[in-house]
C-alpha cells in the first residue's frame, strides 16, 4: 500500500439494527452518478485519528484507492 | 454509524496503516451517489453500497467497481499497481 494511499470509508447508515434480509426490499441499483475520466469531486472525512483528511491534499502527491465499506464494524 | 472511534478500534484490531474515514453527514456519500434507499417495514434507510473507487494523482478517477463487484479488492489493486507502473516510467 505504499504506492497508493488507500482511504477506506467505514460507513454505516443508520438502523441501530441491521435489518434482515426478507425485510429489505432492494432498490433497482442505481449507478455512480461518477463515472471513469471524471474529476473526483473534493471531500473532507474525519479519520480514525479525528483528523480531518482531504482528498485534493493527495492531489499531485499520490494516488487514492477510495474503498467504501458498510458496517465493517458491526457485524451489518 | 462507525464513528472515528469505532474505525480506531477497528484499525487497532486489523493493523492496518491507512487512514479509515467516516463520512458521518453522508455529504460525501450523496455527492458520490452511493447513498442508497431501502424501504423497511414502510419506512426509508439509507446506507452506503460497497465501492472501489480508483483516483489519480491528477484526481481523475481511473476505475469505479460498486456493489457485489467491489467485494473483492483485487482488481482496484491492479489498477492501482499499473498505474504507478506508468507513472514512474515516464
Amino acid at each position: 500500500m505504499n504506492r497508493a494511499l488507500a482511504l477506506m470509508l467505514l460507513l454505516a447508515a443508520s438502523p441501530a439494527v441491521s435489518p434482515l434480509a426478507q425485510e429489505v426490499q432492494k432498490p433497482e441499483l442505481s449507478k455512480l452518478s461518477l463515472k471513469v475520466g471524471d474529476t473526483a469531486p473534493d471531500f473532507t472525512l474525519l479519520s480514525d485519528q479525528w483528523k480531518n483528511v482531504k482528498l485534493s491534499d493527495f492531489r499531485g502527491k499520490k494516488n487514492v484507492f477510495l474503498a467504501v465499506y458498510v458496517l465493517a464494524f458491526t457485524g451489518g | 454509524m462507525d464513528s472515528p472511534a469505532a474505525n480506531a478500534a477497528f484499525a487497532k484490531q486489523i493493523n492496518i496503516n491507512f487512514p479509515l474515514l467516516s463520512d458521518m453527514n453522508h455529504k460525501m456519500l450523496t455527492t458520490y451517489g452511493i447513498l442508497k434507499g431501502y424501504d423497511v417495514q414502510k419506512e426509508t434507510y439509507q446506507w452506503a453500497q460497497r465501492a472501489n473507487i480508483v483516483i489519480d494523482k491528477d484526481g481523475i478517477i481511473r476505475h469505479i467497481e460498486e456493489g457485489d463487484s467491489a467485494v473483492d479488492p483485487n482488481t482496484a489493486v491492479s489498477v492501482c499497481t499499473d498505474l504507478h507502473k506508468k507513472q514512474t516510467s515516464k
